[in-house]
Parts: structure tokens; C-alpha cells; sequence
């Protein structure tokens, strides 16, 4: 395993957010680093007012039955699952300045779960030697 | 074998909750203590087995009864003082 992993955020569709939680609290689990780096449509998911993630057009007549098999399988929605990975490890969630601005979003408009609004890069600097992807 | 120091009950919980509940009685835990979790979600026999893997704990034993609860019980033996 690599010195540590990175997400970057960008689509903003639900599967993407639950896979984020997922990856963010097993790697938490083993010990590896975690910087999540938030652009694109994503960002506005991580603001106060954050709206539900939706799922993407050409799987929407299949939600409600992943919603409802996730409810039955006990999986925590992505947000909680990022907070846990938080608590258990070294894990960053990080805002793309450029695309806060672009939207007309300043710092205290996100959610407390943002570590910081910086620019690509700081966050590619400090992942160098990460494992990255791009969801 | 003596009783666990700590149990640990993931039944239940899906993938990673069961790593992530083990996790939090490990940082309490330290070198020679002994740690009995329960878990059904599948992926927990390989899973664990990884876990050990990298961590460098000792697995002294894992089984699964016919209800289809897994029971691993670890020996902490990698933490640092």
C-alpha cells in the first residue's frame, strides 16, 4: 500500500459519496492517510445547506431499491462514514478555492467537515506519492 | 486461554463498521491484551485476516458458528509504548 490515498471529488452523484465514505474509513482503518480534495459539482454537497447527493440519470429508476438495500444492510449514508474515518485516522477534507469562488462560496459557508479551502496546489503537494482518484 | 480484555459486538454492521469498532477498543488497548470481536457481515474473515496483516497484531483464532457470526479473538502485540 502507498503512502497514502487520495480522493478527488468532482462528479457530485450519490454512488460517488458512498464509495468516498467507504474508501475514507477503511483506509482510516488500516492506518493510511486520506486527503479528500473537493471540486466541480461536488463542493456544494460539503456546505452548510448541503443538499442530498443525487444519483445519477441512467441509474435513477434504480435508487430507490439501492436506497432501501442499504438501509437493510446497516450501511451508514457517506457523511457519517467520513466523520467515523475522521475520528479514526489521519483524514483531511479539503475545498478547491477556484471553485468556491466560482460559485460564490466563501469559508464560512461550509459544513464543518472541510478542513480548509486551498488551492490544487497545495493539496497535490502534499499528496505527493499518493495513490489518487478521481470520482 | 484467559477472558477477553475486550469485547467487541459488530453483528450486524456492514463493511468497514467492523474493522472501525475493533479500531476503537485496540487505541484503548495495549500489548498482551486480548480482544474477542463478533461480526456477520461477509467480508469480515478476509478482512480481519488483512488487518492483522498490516497491523502486526496476533490472530488466535477465527471461526464462524452455523447462525453465521464470526468470532475472532486477537492478541495485541504490536502496539507502541
Amino acid at each position: 500500500m502507498s503512502k497514502g490515498f487520495c480522493i478527488v471529488m468532482y462528479s457530485g452523484t450519490a454512488d460517488t459519496f458512498m464509495s468516498m465514505g467507504v474508501l475514507s474509513q477503511i483506509s482510516a482503518n488500516l492506518g493510511v492517510p486520506v486527503r479528500i480534495y473537493v471540486t466541480g459539482f461536488a463542493l456544494l454537497y460539503f456546505t452548510k445547506n448541503k443538499p442530498e447527493p443525487r444519483f445519477p440519470k441512467e441509474f435513477e429508476d434504480f435508487a430507490p431499491k439501492m436506497i432501501k438495500g442499504m438501509k437493510r444492510a446497516n450501511v451508514p449514508d457517506w457523511y457519517d462514514m467520513l466523520k467515523e474515518a475522521k475520528e479514526l485516522g489521519d483524514v483531511k477534507v479539503y475545498g478547491c478555492s477556484t471553485t468556491a469562488s466560482i460559485m460564490g462560496l466563501k469559508k464560512e459557508d461550509f459544513d464543518p467537515i472541510v478542513d480548509d479551502i486551498v488551492g490544487a496546489t497545495t493539496f497535490l503537494n502534499e499528496t505527493a506519492g499518493y495513490e489518487i482518484v478521481f470520482i | 486461554m484467559s477472558e477477553p480484555t475486550f469485547k467487541v459486538d459488530a453483528r450486524g454492521m456492514a463493511c468497514p463498521g467492523p474493522i472501525s469498532a475493533l479500531l476503537k477498543a485496540y487505541r484503548k488497548a495495549k500489548n498482551g491484551d486480548i480482544i474477542e470481536i463478533l461480526a456477520t457481515d461477509p467480508g469480515f474473515k478476509p478482512d480481519i485476516k488483512q488487518w492483522i496483516e498490516r497491523t502486526r497484531n496476533e490472530l488466535l483464532e477465527l471461526s464462524e458458528d452455523e447462525n453465521g457470526v464470526i468470532r475472532a479473538l486477537i492478541r495485541v502485540t504490536a502496539k507502541r509504548s
